[in-house]
């Protein structure tokens, strides 16, 4: 029991990454009614962003850029984190404004538009940076481990745990306290009424495919020195938000940060004991609640539970 | 989707015979257009998977974002029964579409009372559960390396066999198969039970009041088409001369979809063999000038999703329906006309 306490660690810095992950994805649902499957090519794309503003070597060959290389480790760090997302929510604006087609048509029209957005945005990156596998060179801070007790703990995985629960901490803040996130709620509900209001749904949209790009890229960034970076992380990040999403409910905060958490928590688990099939837990534990609870964990009844 | 009904009620359409006698040419000519033997069977191949694939996207309007994983079952399936109990090819072939379709039955369970994007979602979610058994389960899958060595079986006619080692020879098999399929999936879907699938695909509630059970009919056409799809996988096994974990991946499940739609399957039963022509025709053609030819297929793709839907089968569509006005409204300015210049 007590050598599973570095699993359970694990499995909860996992596990808040997936919500956090989940909960950008569902925004982009919340309020566009589109399954964004281009979320983790977004999320890899954040990765591949902060690498070149990290480490010279698997960045972009600029010359004017050696001076910024030489700033201190963790300055850069800041940086990539706020610039990466940055970024990566303006590639989200920009799909965002072809997706503005398909709005009122099936929904099945966005989702393989994304798709196509996917492998557009994969190759971009493999033609950028290739196939080979980059790890994220972080600050001497949050690298390393410590050791408590007999076992040796990952000072990154704490970090990335922490910094995932303050992520998502603050989002709550953002969409239950401040009249903007009110409006995106609104906007989600019922996207007619908040046009009706006055509000410029056009900009509104913009701004949360936006929003749900760069979280998708704060997560990639956390997950990076965890994961590697390659141009197929895209695929292994887009799959846990869609089962943290089903598992939750599709539109509930709470049930998206549970699911998140419960799924990272079996996948570490599973991983202490079969560590090759630690990935399959999740979908087995998706289908079991699915079967049962079609709306997920904490969805409300709504026309996509059939 | 409405043809004439002496289209729906044939066996044998018009377009069926043009295509047949396109494919059925085909290793006489395609060498001399630049391209290969191989390709012309990698074509047939997934020509049957999609026009398998377009049961569930174009008639019954259900977006299966995992059917890559029932391609590989099927390839699997035909590998191991060759190795492990009767390398025989009626026999693997069989085994591989009753196998895909046993458990393309199974996953339909879980899937046959969901609709739209819920549906989308938990066909990616089974078809993850497989492609990780396929890749971790070493022992039966040979895991990342796949399984290797499926050998090309001679095809037993009862009286005489002959063998499909070579590319052309494998090519006349699939299009065989090729021209089976299409005359049943044509039957099919112009049949009663195609006209419930279309109507499940306009209002899924509507038909369900009307007292079709809609969850048995979900449940049956997504056996069926991964059944198709299992055959289409034993003849890929045959063609790759393995079988490997890379198809089961939820890209190329994107990838069928993707050829699909890019054809016209919403609005066409031909439309799927346009898209995966197009598809391959564009990967040696783009694949030539460039590596990243994905990126302007799936520019291209993103664009068509954009402003044209329906795919060339729906391009081809309005040419000829606007042609068809044109053309009445000749006729009915002539026929204004006549007593004019009669007078």
């Amino acid at each position: 029991m007590y050598d599973l306490i570095p699993h359970l660690i694990n499995g909860l810095a996992l596990g808040l990454l997936f919500a956090l992950l989940g909960l950008g994805f569902m925004l982009i649902i919340g309020v566009m009614e589109v399954i964004n499957l281009a979320h983790g090519s977004l999320f890899a794309l954040g990765a591949y962003l902060a690498l070149a503003l990290m480490a010279p070597d698997g960045g972009l060959p600029f010359a004017f850029m050696e001076p910024y290389y030489a700033l201190p480790a963790v300055v850069r760090y800041v940086i990539a984190l706020i610039v990466g997302p940055a970024l990566v929510g303006l590639v989200g604006m920009g799909l965002e404004l072809c997706l503005r087609r398909t709005y009122g048509t099936d929904p099945l029209y966005g989702l393989l538009l994304t798709f196509g957005a996917a492998l557009v945005l994969e190759e971009t990156i493999r033609e950028i940076w290739g196939s080979t596998e980059y790890y994220l060179p972080v600050p001497k801070a949050i690298s390393g481990g410590f050791i408590f007790g007999d076992l040796i703990y990952s000072n990154y995985r704490i970090y990335a745990a922490v910094f995932a629960a303050a992520m998502i901490g603050v989002l709550w803040l953002f969409l239950n306290r401040t009249p903007y996130g009110a409006v995106i709620k609104a906007g989600a509900h019922d996207s007619e009424m908040v046009r009706a209001l006055g509000y410029n749904l056009k900009r509104l949209r913009l701004f949360v495919f936006a929003f749900g790009a760069a979280l998708a890229a704060i997560a990639g960034i956390i997950m990076a020195p965890i994961w590697g970076i390659r141009p197929v992380v895209g695929v292994d990040a887009v799959i846990p938000a869609f089962v943290v999403i089903v598992l939750g409910g599709v539109g509930s905060f709470w049930g998206a940060v549970t699911a998140g958490t419960l799924v990272g928590l079996v996948v570490g688990l599973t991983a202490a004991f079969l560590t090759d099939w630690s990935m399959l837990s999740m979908y087995l534990l998706l289908l079991a609640v699915v079967t049962f609870r079609a709306r997920g964990l904490a969805g409300k009844a709504s026309v996509l539970e059939a | 989707m409405d043809y004439d009904r002496k289209l729906t009620t044939a066996w044998i359409t018009p377009q069926m015979l043009v295509a047949f006698l396109l494919f059925g040419t085909m290793p006489f000519w395609i060498e001399s257009v630049g391209l290969y033997q191989y390709l012309g069977v990698e074509v047939m191949i997934w020509m049957i998977f999609a026009l398998g694939f377009n049961l569930l996207l174009g008639y019954t309007g259900l977006p299966s974002f995992g059917h890559g994983a029932f391609l590989g079952i099927g390839a699997y399936t035909f590998g191991l029964a060759q190795f492990n109990v009767w390398p025989n090819l009626w026999f693997c072939l069989l085994a591989a579409v009753v196998v895909t379709g046993l458990i393309g039955g199974i996953s339909a369970l879980f899937l046959s009372h969901r609709r739209g994007i819920y549906f989308a979602l938990m066909t990616i979610a089974v078809s993850q559960i497989f492609f990780f058994i396929a890749s971790k389960w070493t022992d039966v899958t040979g895991g990342e390396d796949g399984l290797l060595n499926i050998a090309r079986l001679p095809v037993e006619l009862g009286v005489t066999s002959f063998s499909i080692e070579d590319n052309v020879g494998l090519y006349y098999l699939a299009f065989a198969l090729f021209v089976g399929t299409v005359i049943l999936l044509w039957r099919l879907t112009n049949s009663p039970y195609g006209r419930i699938l279309r109507a499940i695909k306009q209002n899924e509630m509507r038909v369900r009041f009307v007292g079709y059970d809609v969850r048995f009919f979900k449940w049956t056409v997504f056996t069926l088409s991964c059944a198709v799809t299992g055959l289409a996988g034993g003849l890929f096994a045959m063609a790759q001369e393995g079988a490997y974990i890379n198809i089961m991946s939820l890209q190329w499940s994107g990838i069928i979809v993707l050829m699909t739609l890019i054809g016209g399957g919403f609005v066409s039963f031909w439309g799927p063999v346009f898209g995966v022509i197009l598809y391959f025709v564009a990967r040696d053609v783009l694949g030539a000038y460039t590596e990243t030819w994905l990126l302007w297929f799936g520019l291209m793709f993103v664009l068509l999703v954009m402003f044209k839907p329906e795919g060339i089968a729906g391009i081809w569509r309005d040419l000829v329906s606007r042609r068809r006005a044109a053309k009445r409204d000749g006729e009915a300015v002539s026929s204004l006309a006549q007593p004019e210049a009669g007078r």
